[in-house]
């Protein structure tokens, strides 16, 4: 998808590939020049802000963009589906009922298989877009995408027979967009699916669903009872400058990648960290002018090509000289492998921004 | 009705707890997001309001009409309902008719309060988020927009605050009417008739006043009074906030 308009930076060519040489440079110099290149932008982070909401979260980043997600869920009804043996199981409902579903595993083994994407909907507000612009239905589906990839969530939401829960993710982005908003959203959405309570049930089998009215009882989404179960998947963006590669890109820094990266990340207290999904982004490098080298410029003593053909293999012939062209094609398999790596590992990328998040719902 | 008809003639006590004169706790930001020109987080009760203001900035080009240059500054108000403000979650259109009455109020409320001939050929957009709504919701987004708006340091000359008043609940015993109620929540806002009133500064200068329900003519008088009176307190507790956000620059 090609960026939109507001995030694309009015840098001149000069200035584009200065930041660039900086950026390849080993270690590279980013433009906050006392970050690392795994460092992300500080924020300030709030939990259960909305008393409306089953669960919420807004972040706050440093440059001032700001994100708020509430998470509401209501009981809907499902519709019928024939299941293959259905018919044996209803003769055979005696027995079923003998067996012990108390058990918190046992229960997550009776409802595998029986969610349904449908029930996990992602709306996206960004100010001065529509709700059918490409971004936001974009990001919207990336984190759908994200967030049902797993299969757990969506069983969860099973209540019985006849009835689930329809969770509504809104996601609205409060500040205009600074930078690329997609590891922000999804940064501040799993922080809300992370508090999200439902209420506890108290009736059983087919019945109407009857909620306990105590919220002390209510049962978490992500609970900490349920250790084994993955946390809710976190998008973080890397970007590749030459043989670096860089994570969580401000807006300047993004006008120069090579490309970029959306990777989905969750963990689990017994796998350590593991993808979830990659996506590459349209960088809004590929749209830079590219400058005009003194050899191609009459004013300098150069000498304009003839043909459009001409200009191109000058322009191939210049493009290590330092003047800047916009990148073009994908990234190198050594390092995207590298980017995996670094993200996957034993304290990488993402055990360490899910283990900073789960810190902001204890505090 | 339910509610609190019924039991309010006993205690005088309302649903929240609250005596018929008391506002809700009213707590309020500014300079919330440093990514805009002004900005601003008001809670009323349960009614919580974001606002950002951007400007004043140079309009669209070829703007609205298109006719001769304006010598004063546009106004915007944009209102946008959060997907989890309500009860129920849902999706509320921009088009929506309340929607548009209400940034109307807003527009015509501020225009005549901010000093727009200072700013001839330019726009302030207003940008109200509502993240939660019981009650009163005019209101807080007019106490929003006026800290957003100083927050953004565009003159204005006094303070715009609202609050909400309803006629007195009556029932048998009570024939005569007690006393109007002050700043409602949601659940008053349904049963009772109910009026909007915005002053500007401490003086009984009223420049929003909405009501849409019926009431009995002589009921509004001291509806009125009670609203005037509150929107004197809410001034207070805005001049506060915007003080003690000034000490830190002192």
């Amino acid at each position: 998808m090609a960026p939109p308009p507001s995030l694309q930076v009015n840098l001149s060519p000069a200035e584009l590939s200065f930041i660039r040489s900086s950026l390849a440079q080993t270690p590279p110099i980013r433009l906050d020049h006392a970050k690392g290149p795994k460092d992300f932008r500080s924020m300030r982070a709030e939990c259960d802000v909305l008393p409306g909401a089953n669960g919420s979260a807004r972040i706050a980043l440093e440059d001032g963009t700001e994100a708020l997600v509430g998470v509401k869920a209501e009981v809907e009804k499902s519709q019928w589906r024939p299941v293959p043996g259905e018919s044996a199981r209803l003769t055979a409902a005696g027995e079923v009922t003998m067996l012990d579903v108390d058990d918190a595993a046992d229960k997550d083994e009776n409802t595998k298989g029986k969610g349904q994407n449908s029930w996990v909907e992602i709306s996206v507000e960004v100010p001065g877009f529509r709700d059918d612009d490409a971004l936001p239905v974009f990001l919207a589906a990336m984190l759908t995408e994200t967030l049902l990839a797993s299969g757990e969530l969506k069983d969860r939401l099973y209540i019985n027979n006849r009835f689930h829960w329809k969770l509504y993710v809104d996601v609205l982005l409060l500040s205009p967009l600074l930078s690329y908003p997609l590891s922000l959203l999804s940064m501040t959405t799993h922080l809300a699916l992370l508090t999200t309570r439902l209420p506890a049930l108290k009736s059983e089998k087919d019945e109407d669903p009857l909620f306990d009215d105590d919220w002390d009882a209510s049962v978490q989404l992500y609970g900490k009872e349920r250790q084994q179960i993955e946390k809710p998947p976190v998008i973080v963006l890397a970007m590749a400058v030459g043989s670096n590669i860089i994570f969580d890109p401000s807006k300047e820094e993004l006008a120069v990648a090579d490309a970029v990266l959306a990777v989905a990340c969750t963990t689990s207290a017994n796998s350590g960290g593991r993808i979830v999904s990659i996506r590459t982004v349209d960088p809004p490098s590929h749209l830079t002018p590219p400058g005009v080298p003194n050899a191609m410029n009459s004013a300098t003593g150069g000498k304009v090509p003839t043909s459009s053909a001409d200009a191109l293999t000058q322009r191939e012939l210049l493009s290590n000289s330092g003047v800047w062209t916009p990148p073009r094609g994908g990234m190198k398999r050594s390092l995207l492998s590298g980017i995996v790596k670094m993200v996957v590992e034993k304290g990488g990328v993402a055990e360490e921004v899910i283990e900073a998040l789960q810190r902001v719902e204890i505090g | 009705m339910p509610l609190d008809t019924s039991t309010y003639s006993l205690a005088l006590l309302r649903l929240d707890g609250r005596r018929w004169n008391e506002l809700r706790r009213l707590h309020a930001q500014i300079s919330t997001q440093a990514a805009a020109d002004g900005s601003s987080y008001l809670e009323m009760g349960n009614t919580k309001v974001l606002c950002t203001v951007s400007g004043p900035h140079e309009g669209k080009a070829g703007g609205a009409g298109g006719g001769p240059r304006s010598t004063q500054a546009k106004i915007e108000v944009e209102i946008s309902f959060a997907g989890f403000s309500g009860v129920e979650r849902k999706k509320r259109q921009a088009k929506d008719k309340r929607t548009s009455e209400m940034s109307h109020t807003l527009t015509q409320s501020l225009a005549a309060l901010l000093l727009t001939h200072l700013y001839p050929h330019s726009t302030i957009t207003i940008h109200l988020s509502i993240l939660s709504q019981d009650g009163s919701l005019l209101a807080a987004c007019i106490n929003a927009a006026t800290l957003a708006l100083i927050d953004a340091g565009i003159p204005m000359t006094d303070y715009l605050c609202a609050c909400t008043t309803a006629a007195p609940p009556t029932s048998a015993e009570t024939e005569a009417g007690g006393d109007p109620l002050l700043d409602l929540n949601g659940q008053e806002e349904q049963e009772l008739p109910f009026l909007t009133v915005a002053t500007v500064g401490k003086g009984h200068a009223v420049s929003v006043l909405i009501m849409e329900s019926r009431v009995r003519m002589e009921k509004v008088e001291g509806m009125l009074a009670v609203g005037v009176e509150g929107c004197k307190r809410v001034r207070e507790i805005l001049d506060k906030v915007v003080k003690e956000h000034g000490k830190r620059f002192a």
